[in-house]
């Protein structure tokens, strides 16, 4: 019992400054001019959330909510990678488009 | 609650607490740098230091169970994790950021850069050399 209120302040009080670095993160994911600035606030946002998740798994006492923040951690790196593959992909489309463009346009000019 | 149990409630908290500073400087230092692989310096060390020294204070908050081997698992893995996604995002923006030169100095061949580094060098030693007998 009195091992209980030594460790529930410490635990509430890092849930309290993680959700508000948290919500710094997002900020930073909607203001980020690039859209690397906005994957990396995501990456950022998702290591605040496993820490958050392990603290919890210690307050409430179940061990298993550890097994979730280590999916969440190979689930968040697949997305970064994934979503920058895309992002690379989509780019050099467009650039290739373009220069189809306009190389469909000097040839009828010639 | 014995001597043990309270030098283990010192020594963790001192970790997390480490951790948080940690956490707070990475946020401090994304919203501090102008341009994204400056912030990528700041967003890598939360992602190895600031989640393992905030998880190795839960572990010693645990004790020794199957809760701390997995800890420590995810540790390992985002030790592992975290430099390949940096990497692929700054690929990401050496990729598709058009004026990449207005930020960075760009060299088309890395000879050139060690051309440079070599002739650095030489320049300094030179000076320290003419600067020695004043």
């Amino acid at each position: 019992m009195e091992k209980e209120l030594l460790y529930h302040p410490i635990f509430i009080t890092l849930l309290i400054m993680l959700s508000f670095m948290l919500l710094v993160c997002l900020i930073r994911a909607v203001k980020g001019p690039r859209v690397a600035d906005r994957l990396m606030a995501v990456n950022m946002m998702g290591t605040m959330v496993m820490v958050m998740i392990s603290v919890l798994a210690l307050l409430l006492n179940e061990g298993y909510l550890v097994d979730i923040c280590l999916i969440y951690a190979m689930i968040s790196f697949l997305a970064v990678v994934v979503l920058s593959k895309v992002y690379i992909g989509i780019y050099e489309e467009r650039q290739h488009n373009l220069k189809n463009k306009e190389g469909g346009d000097t040839d009828e000019r010639s | 609650m014995n001597a043990v149990e309270w030098i283990r409630l010192i020594v963790g908290s001192i970790f997390l607490a480490i951790g948080m500073v940690i956490l707070f400087t990475e946020l401090f230092g994304v919203f501090h740098f102008k341009y994204v692989l400056n912030r990528m310096h700041a967003a890598a060390m939360g992602d190895t230091l600031g989640i393992g020294s905030c998880l190795i204070g839960l572990m010693i908050f645990s004790g020794l169970n199957f809760t701390t081997l997995k800890m420590f698992l995810v540790i390992v893995f985002l030790w592992f994790a975290s430099p390949v996604s940096s990497h692929v995002l700054s690929r990401l923006e050496a990729a598709t950021n058009e004026n990449l030169d207005s930020h960075c100095e760009i060299y088309e061949d890395v000879e050139i850069l060690e051309r440079e580094l070599a002739a650095n060098r030489e320049s300094v030693s030179i000076q320290e050399k003419e600067e020695k007998p004043l």
